[in-house]
């Protein structure tokens, strides 16, 4: 009956409810499609840093993160490689390599990080494995072919098929330089990536560095990358008592996550705004419908109703227009970002911007259950509260002072 | 007599337009709050780049921006001095070289940026010098000395006092080698600086790399950033006559991924802005409706007596126009004096620190507050409420005098 | 002199499919002076041809002359603009503007006029002393009483010397002795200040007073005489 009551109300001015209307439904469009926009552009950001060469999880020698040299390397994959697949948490992993060196050819010298790769298991690990634009991808077996980036061979005025000469100290302290032949050219989502890795056989840098057999970093990938704290404690506890050190990419990446965090913030406080900015509206809105009617609510009183009734009635008034505005929105949020979820937007024509942000150069909106929860409960349970002032307010028309007001 | 009327329409409702005004406040305060603090945010960054390495100007041969040839040189940096000594508008310059080189310590080696700075210019171009964790800064006099990045020097496992030994290839092709002892540890909060960079004395970098007299750069820093435009006019001006060879590029040009982000920034805020005061917009439409509609009576009473419709939408824009002057009035008083409470004393945001300083932000940041982010906020909110006010507005030049008066 | 000229003025309101004929070719003249009740039973079409005179409705059919301009042939905007100078209005409900103290809403009109402001409230003070409101002009209509609004509707209506007055039931709201007041203070216009007054009425008292009665029954003129 309460409820019969407050749908008919709302209807009765269609004008006033459809402005209301949209104030809301623009609102909570506004917080789903944002918000999804900047998941888009944070879980791009974490993907793209956790396939630049970081996985899931990592596992190191003790003193490797600390001191990224060849002297602290690994001199036992075998047994950990035996330990990494009897564990069902791990679904994938690779060994590397990972140096700092200097390359150079005749126009040029600067310095790079070499990686020495398995070319077959890097696939899916990270982005290597298909981001080779031009020429090709490493062969297993090939000790002399190296593959760079785009930004990279535009710096070094090179192209495939010459030569590039890699320095680095070998494991005996002297400087071993090597020359390699770049094979393939990929293309990565930073310009800062495709000038800083190069990639050549796992085998090749071994034998360089004079390393036999030996590895710098092991690269894992689970399920579910929001586990990786979890897994990466149980990995380390496998290896108790070796001078191994194991990482989630959570302390491998500290720069995203604090980025996340703040994304995490933002989007909070872009809720709250919204919904102030609709809190407004819908009081005004509802104030307006009650004082049309004080007499009515008056007669109401007149005729024995509670003032408990009116309050409940009003807040249904209130309720049914932010049911409405919130599935609205929702669903015309669900609609844009699924507009989107094809072509992305492209960012292309702040290139160098977005690499100065770290960003990506397309961003897809991602929807998260729980940011359009939040956004939801927000609106409705706030909403609810806020409508309560002019419900009271309903409620506290004596019958006498109603019936006079004309 | 319109004004009074409009005025005193206007608090027929007090509750009514309270909450409207509430509305327009907390829109034109939060506007003038974010913007002052997106342009203090980008202010601090322009101005900690230019300090910590680009200066407002730089002076270098035609191509050495985009391809970092060590042969492309400023031959003559005396005859550069002569012309920005007496330039209007420079503050103060210095000269620079920089070559990729292979540093190397007892058991490490890296490849990093040897920069060549003039001890005594380069303190008043940039902030290295405060920059100095550990150690001093470098001296006239100084040969064989090095400044390294802490990032480095951890990497390189090399205290202040350590010896580096330095590889590289000369001007000519030559084999540049020496020794040289750290005296100073720099942190300037962004990474990519820590990890790449040692500096060394200008002079001994020229003789170290045969460089001839020549340098890579002159860097110039200008009275202020709006001063930057008229000053790189100058100096090319200058150039032109002596040699053609040289580029003259402004902070634009030589940090244009801070430019784009910047704009991005502002474009992407601008979308959130619009959006944000559109629902505004609309939460507030109906107050304006509902002063129209339940006045429609009254209306016709004015129309009988010879009020055109034109000038019934004035008074009604007029009503409109009031509440939103009032609002957007207290709302730049409120927001500028909470943007100037934490202009005085700044404001941490919890988590962002560490994402503030790799784009040469402090920890605590300031906001700026400025004309431009006082009159941008107020009329981004003034345009769009006084746009929402038009349709109701418009609504009454439709009206038929005999309808009106026969309104409830 | 004729200021109004109606000449078989029709008017049909339509709701749905059932068609209510207000006026059924009206033939009226009304000339200057003229202190005239327009008599009928409610529904007859009094308050139609009323706002017909005054340029808020427009006719169906024939025409109507204001100072021998066809009202039928102007825009919205001339219109509001004939009853600006040309007309006054008086409602049965007074209709003050609430905002406004009774000595502004009689400025009111003369603001819309061009008036200066001197000259405006000077007129304005005068009026309300003519129609016995001498010390009230700060009131809002709120503040004041029935009778006390009417007479600042009357005044409002003629200060800006129209050619025709046009009241509509003008004491249907109010009590015997202030309706009787009012139409003393509007024959008093009527003959000090030489306005034309029209009003409509189905009060046999109210038409005592008048000079000329005009009947319409189902939006026919049926009686139209001079006492």
């Amino acid at each position: 009956m309460i409820l019969k009551l407050a749908w008919r109300n709302i209807w009765r001015n269609r004008r006033r409810t459809a402005v209301i209307l949209t104030a809301i439904v623009i609102g909570l469009w506004a917080m789903v499609f944002l918000s999804a926009l900047m998941r888009g552009i944070a879980d791009r950001m974490v993907k793209n840093a956790i396939s630049t060469m970081t996985g899931h999880i990592k596992i190191y020698h003790a003193g490797y993160r600390n001191d990224p040299v060849i002297e602290n390397r690994i001199e036992n994959p075998g047994e950990i490689k035996n330990i990494l697949q009897s564990l069902p948490a791990v679904r994938q992993f690779t060994s590397r390599i990972r140096v700092n060196a200097v390359a150079a050819n005749a126009r040029h010298s600067g310095g790079v990080t070499l990686v020495g790769i398995h070319p077959g298991r890097e696939a899916g690990i990270s982005f290597t494995g298909d981001a080779v634009t031009e020429g090709e991808y490493l062969k297993d077996e090939e000790s002399q072919g190296i593959l760079v980036g785009r930004a990279l061979l535009e710096k070094y005025e090179t192209r495939i098929g010459h030569k590039l000469v890699l320095m680095s100290r070998d494991a005996s302290g002297e400087i071993a330089s090597r020359a390699f032949r770049i094979r393939g050219i990929y293309d990565a989502e930073l310009e800062s990536t495709e000038r800083q890795f190069v990639f050549v056989n796992l085998a090749a840098a071994q034998e360089m560095l004079g390393v036999n057999g030996d590895v710098t970093e092991f690269s894992l990938l689970i399920d579910d990358y929001e586990e990786a704290a979890a897994v990466a404690a149980s990995v380390g506890r496998r290896f108790d008592g070796d001078d191994l050190a194991v990482y989630s990419w959570k302390e491998l990446l500290p720069l995203v996550v604090a980025v996340l965090k703040m994304y995490d913030g933002f989007i909070l406080f872009w809720f709250a705004a919204v919904f102030i900015a609709i809190a407004f509206g819908l009081v005004n809105t509802i104030l307006m419908a009650v004082f049309e009617r004080i007499r009515e609510f008056g007669l109401m009183r007149a005729l024995g109703m509670k003032p408990s009734f009116v309050v409940a009635e009003v807040s249904a008034e209130s309720f049914f227009l932010l049911f409405i505005g919130t599935v609205a929105g929702n669903l015309l949020g669900a609609a844009s970002v699924a507009a989107l979820s094809q072509r992305g937007i492209d960012l292309s024509a702040f290139a160098k911007g977005i690499e100065f942000a770290g960003m990506s150069r397309i961003i897809f909106p991602v929807l998260e259950l729980g940011d359009i929860l939040t956004a939801d409960a927000a609106v409705l349970v706030l909403g609810m509260a806020v409508g309560l002032y002019p419900a009271i307010r309903a409620a506290r028309f004596s019958p006498v002072e109603a019936m006079v007001h004309m | 007599m319109n004004f009074i009327m409009a005025w005193r329409n206007i608090w027929r409702h007090p509750r009514r337009s309270i909450l409207t005004i509430a509305a327009i406040v907390f829109a034109t305060m939060l506007l003038v709050f974010m913007l002052s603090w997106q342009f203090g945010a980008y202010d601090t960054m322009i101005d900690a780049t230019v300090k910590i390495h680009t200066g407002h100007i730089q002076i270098q041969a035609q191509g050495y921006q985009d391809q970092r040839d060590m042969r492309k040189v400023v031959p003559d940096p005396n005859e550069i001095e002569r012309i920005l000594t007496s330039l209007r508008g420079v503050k103060s310059y210095t000269f620079r070289a920089e070559d990729f080189s292979l540093v190397s310590s007892e058991n490490r080696t890296y490849g990093v940026l040897v920069i060549g700075i003039d001890p005594q210019k380069e303190p008043s171009v940039s902030t290295l010098e405060d920059m100095i964790r550990r150690g001093r800064f470098l001296e006239a006099g100084d040969r064989r000395s090095a400044l390294a990045g802490e990032i480095l020097a951890d990497n390189l496992n090399s205290p202040v006092g350590g010896d580096l030994v330095l590889l590289g290839q000369g001007r000519d092709g030559s084999i540049a080698a020496t020794v040289l002892t750290i005296k100073g540890i720099f942190n300037t909060g962004q990474d990519e600086f820590d990890r790449t960079m040692i500096h060394i004395p200008l002079e001994y970098f020229q003789e170290l790399y045969n460089m001839r007299g020549a340098v890579h750069m002159a860097v110039v820093l200008c009275d202020s950033l709006t001063a930057v435009p008229a000053v790189k006019e100058r100096i090319a001006g200058a150039l032109s006559g002596i040699d053609s060879s040289l580029a003259v590029l402004d902070w634009k040009e030589l940090n244009p991924g801070l430019v784009q982000a910047i704009q991005m920034d502002l474009v992407s805020g601008f979308i959130f802005y619009l959006i944000l005061i559109i629902v505004v917009a609309f939460s507030i439409m109906n107050t304006f409706l509902m002063a129209v509609f339940e006045r429609t009576r009254e209306f016709g009473v004015m129309m009988s007596m010879g009020m055109g419709p034109g000038r019934l939408m004035g008074l009604l824009l007029m009503e409109s126009l009031g509440i939103t002057l009032i609002g957007v009035v207290i709302g730049t008083i409120a927001g500028a004096a909470v943007t100037w409470y934490f202009q005085i004393h700044g404001m941490v945001i919890p988590g962002a620190e560490e994402v503030a300083r790799q784009f040469g932000l402090p920890e605590r940041m300031f906001p700026q507050l400025s004309f431009l982010s006082i009159a941008v906020g107020a009329g981004i909110v003034l345009i769009l409420t006084v746009l929402s006010a038009l349709y109701p507005a418009f609504k009454v030049k439709g009206l038929k005098p005999v309808e009106a008066l026969s309104a409830v | 002199m004729t200021i109004v000229e109606c000449r078989n003025v029709k008017k049909i309101y339509r709701q749905g499919e059932v068609s209510v004929t207000a006026l059924d070719g009206v033939d009226l003249s009304i000339v200057k002076g003229d202190f005239m009740a327009l008599a009928g039973p409610s529904g007859s079409g009094k308050t139609t041809l009323l706002n017909m005179i005054g340029g808020l409705d427009s006719p169906d059919g024939g025409s109507i002359l204001l100072n021998g301009q066809a009202l039928e042939k102007m825009k919205p905007s001339q219109l509001a603009d004939m009853r600006l100078h040309q007309v006054g209005f008086v409602f049965q409900s007074y209709n003050l503007i609430p905002v406004l103290s009774a000595v502004e809403n009689v400025e009111f009109v003369m603001l819309l006029q061009g008036m200066p402001l001197q000259e405006r409230r000077r007129k304005a003070l005068a009026i309300l002393d003519d129609v016995g409101l001498a010390g009230k002009y700060g009131r809002r209509p709120a503040e004041l009483s029935g009778g006390q609004q009417q007479r600042v509707a009357v005044a409002r209506a003629i200060v800006g010397a129209p050619a025709i007055v046009l009241a509509d039931e003008p004491t249907a709201n109010l009590d015997s002795a202030s309706g009787k007041d009012l139409l003393k203070l509007m024959q008093e216009m009527n003959e000090s200040k030489k306005v034309t007054f029209i009003f409509s009425t189905h009060d046999k008292m109210v038409m005592e007073y008048a000079r000329r009665l005009t009947l319409i029954r189902d939006g026919r003129i049926v009686e139209d005489r001079r006492k």
